[in-house]
């Protein structure tokens, strides 16, 4: 189940990494899909939700 | 004493000021006895979304340690100053000591420009060899292109 690449500790700033988990349009892609741990899960979407904050990326694929 | 991460968005307008305005944020920091262990300039990036009318950003990172207290001081200054587009303080157990990937990503894409110039004159001298170094190229610059987009 390593389709995933996971570092030890994730960062808003490792942009690539956490691009493997939004979807085309920005959306959050949901743990049941990803199959990553539940704890892991919370760390990725704390970084996304920082990293959208300061348009590092996008919250969708709507923006003007 | 807390530590703190601060990233700090700059109107690219501004670009060329921007040591001007380290300077002064330098000192915003020291006269509310903010420690600075280490800066970041990331440099200008391509923005996911705009902001105010802005589709480019002057990226900052620093590394702070200071008092909870005195920050509010610090965030109200930050909020009038219109030259800084968007701001963020985050507190953090331990400092990274490693730089951070988009400041080593900044640094991959600087040196480009002259190393392109340097394989124009190549082309002049034996131009068969390196046509196909130039056709690889152009597809990394695409793959570049997705990736920003």
């Amino acid at each position: 189940m390593s389709k995933y690449e996971l570092p030890k500790k994730f960062d808003y700033k490792d942009i690539d990494i956490l691009k493997q988990f939004i979807t085309e349009t920005g959306k959050i892609i949901p743990a049941r899909v990803t199959g990553v741990s539940a704890s892991n899960q919370r760390k990725v979407t704390k970084s996304i939700k920082i990293a959208r904050f300061l348009a590092l990326l996008p919250y969708t694929d709507m923006h003007q | 004493m807390k530590k703190y991460e601060a990233v700090i968005v700059l109107n690219p307008n501004l670009s060329s000021k921007v040591d001007n305005f380290k300077k002064d944020f330098e000192k915003l920091l020291k006269d509310n006895s903010f420690n600075i262990v280490k800066t970041e300039d990331i440099g200008r990036r391509q923005l996911a979304y705009s902001i105010a009318n802005h589709n480019k950003g002057h990226y900052i990172l620093f590394n702070l340690e200071g008092d909870p207290s005195k920050l509010l001081e610090i965030e109200t200054k930050i909020k009038y100053n219109e030259s800084i587009i968007r701001h963020l303080f985050l507190v953090v157990k331990e400092h990274n000591g490693e730089d951070s990937s988009l400041f080593v990503e900044s640094k991959n894409k600087k040196p480009e420009p002259s190393e392109v110039e340097k394989d124009k004159e190549d082309v002049k001298k034996d131009p068969e060899p390196v046509k196909e170094d130039i056709e690889d190229k152009s597809e990394a610059k695409q793959e570049e292109g997705e990736d920003n987009e």
